[in-house]
C-alpha cells in the first residue's frame, strides 16, 4: 500500500487547506474545525480548477423554506475557486447540489505530527 | 489543447481597468474630478457574491492583490501562455459601460475615450495576440461616432462594443453607428450589462437573473433583425457574447414562424430571419450548459450551421469556461471551427 507524509499537522489549522503532493497527484490537505484532517484530489470535479485556491467555509443548508437561510457546517465545505461549487469534506467530498458526484478522496492518518495520506 | 494542436481564438477576454491606470489618458476637467473629487462610475448590480471571490475567478487577483484582469503578465501567465491562445478579444470590465451611465453624458465620452487609448498602449500594443473593442458612450450620438472614428482605424480594434441593458441597438437612431463601424470594417459586439432582464429591474436572486441572461440576448437579435439592420449593412456582423448558445435553435425557429406571418410589417427583409442569423450573428460559447456530446451536436444540427458558435473563456470572471473541459468532445473539424476559425472567418480584422 502506497504512504506518504504530506505534510506536518502544526501546517493547516483547523479551518484551513492546503495544496501537496503525494507521488505525482496533486492532493487537498483539509482540516476541519475539530481537528480532523481530510484528503481529496486537488482538482474539482466540474471544470477541473485547483481547488486549494478555493476556500473553506460553511454553507446555507437545504433544509430551509423559502426566504429562510440557516447557514452552519463551518468549516466543512470546500468551494471551488471558479464556479464555486461547494463540496462536504464530512461526506466524502460530495456536491451538496448533486450528492451522486464526489471528489476523489484519499485515506489520511496522523502519527507523531506528521499527516500521511495512503490509498 | 495540445491533444490535436489547435491555437484557440478566445472571444471574450475581460480586462479590467483602474482608474489610476487611466487618469494620464483623460482630459481635464475629468480628470480632475476622478484624481481629486473622488468621481466614480454608479453601481447597479445588487448582488456581487456568486463566487469565492465575487464575480471573478478566485485564483485570478493579480499576486501582488491587484484585482483580477488588471495586469497583462499575470493574463499572459494565467491564459494566454498557458493555453497557448492565438488570438484572444478584449472586452473589458468597465463597469457599467459608458453607455450604460446615467446622466453626465460628456464624463462617459471621455471615459471611453480614454479606456480605448488605455486599452490600446497597455495591452494591444503591448502583446500581439490581444484584440480590442471599441468603446463609446451612445448618449452623445454624434460624440460616440466621432470615437469609432478616431480609434476605429486602429488595426487591432475589430469591433465596436454594446452593452445590452435596456437600449434596443437594432433603432433607427443608432444606424449611424453601423455604419461607421461598416465603413471601419468592424463588427458589432454585445455584451450583457447592467440589469437587462426583469424588464429593467433585478429579480431577487443572482440565479434568476444569470439563469435569464439569454433572454437579453433573444431580444436583441429579434429587434436587430426585424428592425432591417443586417439588410442595410450586408457587410456587418454581429457577435453575441456571454449570453451561452442553447437558445440559439429556438429564436431562429420561432422568428421563422412569425416572418412567414408577418412578413408584411417588416417587407425590408430579403431573407429568411434565420438565414440572417447564419450568415451575419455569431455566438460566443460561455456560459456552455454541461452537455453530452449528442445534444451538442444535435444543437448544432438545429443551428443548420456549424458556423456559428465561437469559444470564449470569460477570463477571468467566476463562470470561466476551460477550453479543454467545458464544452463535450467533438470531431476535429468541428473544434477547429469553434475553437478558432469561425471567428476568424468573423472578425475581417483578425490574421487569417
Ligand atoms: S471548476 Fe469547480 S465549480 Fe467549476
Amino acid at each position: 500500500m502506497k504512504e506518504q507524509v504530506v505534510c506536518k499537522t502544526t501546517e493547516i489549522e483547523p479551518g484551513e487547506m492546503k495544496a501537496a503532493h503525494f507521488g505525482k497527484q496533486n492532493v487537498l490537505v483539509c482540516r476541519t474545525l475539530d481537528g480532523e484532517f481530510y484528503a481529496f484530489l486537488n482538482q474539482c470535479t466540474h471544470q477541473g480548477a485547483p481547488l486549494d485556491k478555493g476556500m473553506i467555509c460553511g454553507a446555507t443548508t437545504n433544509e430551509s423554506k423559502p426566504g429562510d437561510y440557516r447557514y452552519c457546517r463551518k468549516g466543512e465545505i470546500i468551494r471551488c475557486p471558479w464556479h464555486g461549487r461547494e463540496f462536504d469534506i464530512k461526506d466524502e467530498g460530495r456536491m451538496l447540489a448533486n450528492p451522486n458526484k464526489k471528489l476523489p478522496s484519499y485515506k489520511v492518518r496522523v502519527e507523531d505530527q506528521n499527516v500521511i495520506v495512503y490509498k | 489543447m495540445s491533444k490535436e494542436q489547435i491555437r484557440i481564438v478566445d472571444t471574450d477576454i475581460h480586462e479590467r481597468v483602474q482608474y489610476k491606470d487611466i487618469l494620464k489618458y483623460l482630459d481635464e476637467p475629468f480628470k480632475h474630478y476622478i484624481q481629486n473629487c473622488h468621481w466614480m462610475q454608479e453601481k447597479h448590480m445588487p448582488y456581487t457574491q456568486p463566487s469565492v471571490a465575487g464575480v471573478d475567478r478566485a485564483d485570478a487577483t493579480v499576486p501582488d492583490g491587484r484585482p483580477a484582469g488588471s495586469d497583462l503578465a499575470f493574463m499572459q501567465k494565467q491564459l494566454l501562455d498557458d493555453i497557448d491562445h492565438e488570438f484572444g478579444i478584449l472586452t473589458s470590465a468597465l463597469d457599467p459601460s459608458p453607455s450604460s451611465m446615467h446622466g453626465w453624458y460628456e464624463m462617459a465620452t471621455a471615459l471611453a475615450s480614454a479606456y480605448n487609448d488605455w486599452q490600446i498602449d497597455e495591452w494591444l500594443e503591448k502583446d500581439d495576440r490581444l484584440y480590442g473593442s471599441v468603446h463609446i458612450a451612445a448618449q452623445d450620438r454624434d460624440a460616440a461616432i466621432r470615437e469609432i472614428e478616431r480609434v476605429g482605424s486602429h488595426p487591432k480594434m475589430v469591433q465596436v462594443l454594446l452593452p445590452i441593458d435596456d437600449i434596443m441597438w437594432g433603432d433607427p437612431f443608432f444606424h449611424p453607428f453601423f455604419e461607421a463601424a461598416e465603413k471601419h470594417h468592424l463588427m458589432i459586439g454585445m455584451h450583457h450589462n447592467e440589469p437587462p432582464v426583469y424588464y429593467g429591474k433585478w429579480p431577487r436572486y443572482f440565479i434568476e437573473w444569470h439563469t435569464l441572461i439569454p433572454t437579453a440576448h433573444m431580444k436583441q437579435v429579434a429587434n436587430m433583425i426585424f428592425n432591417g439592420v443586417f439588410d442595410k449593412f450586408p457587410n456587418l456582423g454581429l457577435m453575441m457574447i456571454e449570453g451561452g448558445f442553447t437558445w440559439v435553435p429556438h429564436i431562429m425557429w420561432k422568428m421563422n414562424q412569425q416572418y412567414r406571418d408577418l412578413r408584411h410589417e417588416v417587407p425590408w427583409l430579403k431573407r429568411k430571419p434565420s438565414d440572417i442569423f447564419k450568415e451575419q450573428i455569431r455566438v460566443t460559447t460561455q456560459p456552455a450548459e454541461e452537455l453530452t456530446k449528442q445534444e451538442f451536436t444535435s444543437l448544432i444540427e438545429q443551428m443548420g450551421s456549424d458556423e456559428i458558435l465561437c469559444f470564449s473563456t470569460d477570463y477571468p470572471h467566476w463562470d470561466y469556461d476551460s477550453p479543454t473541459r467545458a464544452l463535450p468532445n467533438m470531431d476535429p473539424e468541428l473544434k477547429k471551427k469553434i475553437f478558432a476559425e469561425n471567428a476568424k472567418a468573423f472578425y475581417p480584422k483578425l490574421p487569417k
